[in-house]
């Protein structure tokens, strides 16, 4: 018997414009990935959600505020409480936010614009799923392109020691402790304002992205080749 | 003789008061092209006359650009007049059935106008389409008359190409997306005057949308993947009117228009208003009447208004109608056929001594990285070095430019648009793709006052193109940019694709870099430049082609952020040379020079 493909799904919601970007680094990497529509449903063959980067609704409102009491959001709880794992990129990430499976807020960037350009980060945690492939303390290069992207703490909502996964080198947005990156408690999600998938190429400037995909999708074979060994000892 | 008084004749009768509404939008010269008509038809063309130019990538794709100005709205109301400046071009390009894949502005200002950058940025940022590269050029010449020229690209599969016409009476029109405003009304009118005219209201400012933009995007890509569009017309200057007529008009057919059917933003509006109404993020869909019913239902599943709204005839009259009234009745065809200005010969002269006339150098690095250029993750070289490449994930890729040269326009308009188009196919060739055609934009000062200036640029660009083989795609042209009479430089911007066999672009290094070529300008040397450009490009050497080698604080930081510190002594040129710097110590028959180091 042979382990299918990891199976990964990107959430496209109404104003969502990194979804395809999002599509072709998980294909680039193995995952057998589909689009997944907000009146769709997740399915439940599912091992990794990606919600993308964009503008969902315009953000006219507080970022990413509309996005997050979709329908969908309630299946997306059910995915996280089974252990399946969640990336939320930039928009993907605000959402979380006002999802609340996040702690903290994002703010309007301190210098009150957008901001577009490859930023030098450090690699805080390589204990997640997401980022096994990276060395603690690594210094990688990611692209950002956001102008709500200040992470704040929230009384006590987040311990930053156990869920800063990813922290700018250098001050970009005047985020909290230099945080870009964070997780939740039990690290099955992940959400950051830089775009590792826009990084997964020497050719469009960096391929430090590529292992957080294939970290998760690693993580994933891994995971299921165990079940599949524990299920082949029950069986004996 | 007055327009009125030709309409008049050629309607045989006196115009209606809703006629003269109508004729006034589209016999402006925005819509009309009345003044330049004459001189776009004598240019070298290819893939012309649709909502944009066409020209083949490869067996399977087709590229999709053109330029387009929204000096007018921008200098009244930076914020909105850029950003609906995006919108509008994107919406051409779409239109062709192609995805926008890449921006460009080209920005002339009398300093960083943050309402201009802000409605870019805002705009692009949000549509995701990444704005690739641009030029800032900054003069007190455009302290009251800002020029804001925006390029859209887009690539589609051949199949999927869609014209911008009707074809046989029984089709339907569905105008698709937001629902319609006062904004906008006579905007293009507005746009060919004097900013003084009685027009230079914020009335006339369209408002944009760009999460709509966004919806309208999508919805109209997975209609033509469907199969369902059978022609297509963005509703830009002069709304339904010009998008529902040009539709029409071009394949000698008529239409019934019902203005009744137009989902409105603002409910007490009048026939014609919402007949000329601008409001943005609004799609003419040619399609059949079985057809029409999906059309509709894929629109509102992307929270866009969507209607059919026009019936094709085959009575070749343009009739528009609201509930049983009849608003104007008048031949289709009439209505694209704006008088003619006369045009003006030109007979080029040698080319005379240029000054040097310097734009105030800024660094543009403030200015591009609020905008998202990495969206879409095909920004192969980005900005900040030139021209910009970008790929094509199923084929190679194709180079993109916008450049001009008013400096110089401003001595010698002949010269200056021979010269910009020049210089496009070197820094086009500089990152070793191939020159496959342009798109230009004309922007003027008064060409009733001063009639020759425009056709000196116009026999320039002819020239030059026909020199250089490039053949024109598309265009765009604004007039009276004038502030109480007094005017801007002649302006002239190219827009210009190449296409890259393959995506080994040269990249800086640490190295010597040279100065190569020729400190002056003789035409017969050009093209042995441009092969020694493609020589050293295809070699692998990393290649600045600029006009201006004093001003290179963007290109500096650019490098340092790869880890490179540029030290060169800036080589002393006319301000037409024939130079280009070279990373890499590379054979040449030309002279050469050391000039610095790349450490």
């Amino acid at each position: 018997m042979t382990a299918s493909f990891p199976k990964a799904q990107v959430v496209v919601y109404p104003g969502s414009n990194c979804d395809r970007d999002a599509l072709w680094a998980l294909r680039y990497v193995g995952f057998d990935a589909e689009f997944v529509d907000i009146r769709s449903h997740i399915g439940s063959d599912v091992n990794l959600l990606v919600l993308p980067g964009g503008f969902s609704y315009g953000d006219y409102l507080r970022v990413g505020a509309v996005a997050a009491r979709e329908p969908i959001s309630s299946e997306i709880r059910d995915f996280m409480s089974r252990g399946g794992l969640i990336i939320g990129i930039c928009n993907g990430f605000q959402i979380l936010i006002e999802m609340g499976i996040l702690p903290g807020a994002l703010l309007q960037n301190s210098t009150g614009k957008f901001i577009c350009k490859i930023v030098e980060l450090e690699v805080v945690d390589n204990e997640t799923p997401f980022t096994r492939y990276f060395e603690r303390g690594e210094k990688i290069h990611l692209p950002i392109a956001h102008g709500f992207g200040r992470y704040v703490k929230t009384n006590g909502l987040v311990n930053s020691q156990d869920n800063v996964i990813f922290r700018y080198a250098q001050d970009v947005n005047g985020a909290d402790e230099l945080i870009a990156g964070i997780s939740n408690e039990n690290k099955n999600v992940l959400g950051l304002m830089p775009h590792p998938e826009r990084a997964i190429e020497k050719l469009i400037g960096s391929d430090d992205g590529l292992r957080v995909f294939l970290s998760a999708f690693n993580y994933i074979k891994t995971s299921s080749e165990n079940m599949l060994q524990k299920t082949k000892v029950g069986v004996a | 003789m007055k327009y009125i008084d030709i309409l008049e004749r050629k309607l045989g009768r006196k115009v209606t008061k809703a006629e003269i509404e109508a004729f006034t939008v589209m016999w402006s010269e925005h819509c009309g092209y009345s003044h330049t008509k004459g001189y776009i038809r004598q240019l070298p063309r290819v893939g012309f006359g649709g909502n944009a130019g066409i020209v083949p990538l490869d067996d399977y794709h087709f590229i999709a650009f053109k330029v387009e100005s929204h000096n007018h709205p921008s200098a009244i109301e930076p914020f909105n007049g850029a950003a609906t400046g995006v919108g509008g071009i994107i919406r051409d390009i779409l239109a062709m059935g192609a995805r926008p894949t890449a921006i460009l502005d080209s920005l002339h200002m009398d300093k960083v106008t943050e309402g201009i950058i802000d409605g870019i940025s805002d705009y692009g940022n949000s549509i995701g389409v990444p704005t690739v590269g641009g030029e800032l050029r900054i003069s007190d010449y455009y302290k009251y008359n800002p020029l804001v020229n925006v390029m859209a690209v887009g690539v589609g599969r051949n199949e999927h190409l869609i014209p911008s016409t009707a074809q046989k009476p029984g089709q339907v029109i569905v105008i698709f997306g937001g629902a319609t405003g006062r904004d906008g009304i006579h905007g293009a009118s507005f746009a060919s005057e004097d900013l003084t005219g009685e027009k230079a209201t914020k009335l006339s400012i369209q408002v944009g949308d760009p999460f709509a933009e966004k919806m309208l995007i999508e919805a109209f890509l997975e209609m033509v993947e469907e199969g369902l569009v059978e022609g297509a017309q963005d509703l830009g200057a002069g709304g339904v009117l010009s998008a529902t007529s040009e539709l029409v008009a071009k394949a000698n057919l008529g239409a019934i228009v019902h203005l009744d059917r137009m989902p409105l933003r603002e409910p007490d509006m009048n026939p014609v208003e919402i007949l000329i109404s601008e409001s943005q993020e609004r799609m003419a869909v040619v399609t059949s009447v079985e057809k029409a019913n999906r059309v509709i239902e894929i629109a509102r599943r992307y929270l866009l208004f969507a209607d059919i709204v026009v019936e094709v005839t085959e009575t070749g009259r343009y009739v528009a109608k609201y509930n049983d009234g009849t608003v104007i009745d008048v031949p289709a065809k009439l209505l694209e056929e704006s008088p003619e200005e006369r045009t003006y010969g030109y007979r080029p002269v040698e080319m005379p001594k240029f000054n040097w006339i310097k734009f105030k150098n800024v660094d543009a690095h403030g200015v591009f990285e609020r905008y998202d250029y990495m969206v879409g993750t095909d920004t192969v070289v980005r900005p900040g070095y030139g021209p910009a490449v970008i790929r094509v994930k199923s084929s190679s890729g194709y180079s993109l430019v916008i450049h001009s040269r008013a400096d110089l326009g401003l001595q010698e308009p002949y010269w200056a648009a021979y010269i910009t188009l020049l210089e496009c196919v070197r820094k086009t060739l500089s990152v070793g793709a191939r020159p496959l055609a342009i798109t230009d934009g004309i922007n003027y000062a008064d060409p009733d006052v001063q009639p020759e200036g425009l056709a000196a640029q116009m026999k320039g660009l002819k020239d030059a193109c026909e020199f250089a083989n490039v053949p024109v795609a598309s265009g765009n042209a604004s007039l009276y940019n004038t502030y109480k009479g007094n005017g801007i430089p002649p302006t002239l911007v190219i827009g210009m694709i190449g296409k890259l066999e393959n995506l080994n672009v040269p990249r800086p290094r640490k190295s010597a870099i040279y100065a190569i070529g020729f400190k002056d300008f003789k035409l017969e040397r050009e093209r042995l430049l441009w092969n020694e450009i493609e020589r050293i490009a295809k070699a692998g050497y990393f290649i600045v082609s600029m006009h201006d080698f004093s001003t290179m604080s963007t290109l500096k930081q650019e490098l340092q952020k790869i880890g490179l510190d540029m030290k060169v002594k800036s080589p002393k040129c006319e301000p037409v040379h024939q130079l280009i710097m070279v990373f890499g110590d590379v054979d040449t028959k030309l002279p050469k020079e050391l000039i610095g180091y790349c450490n």
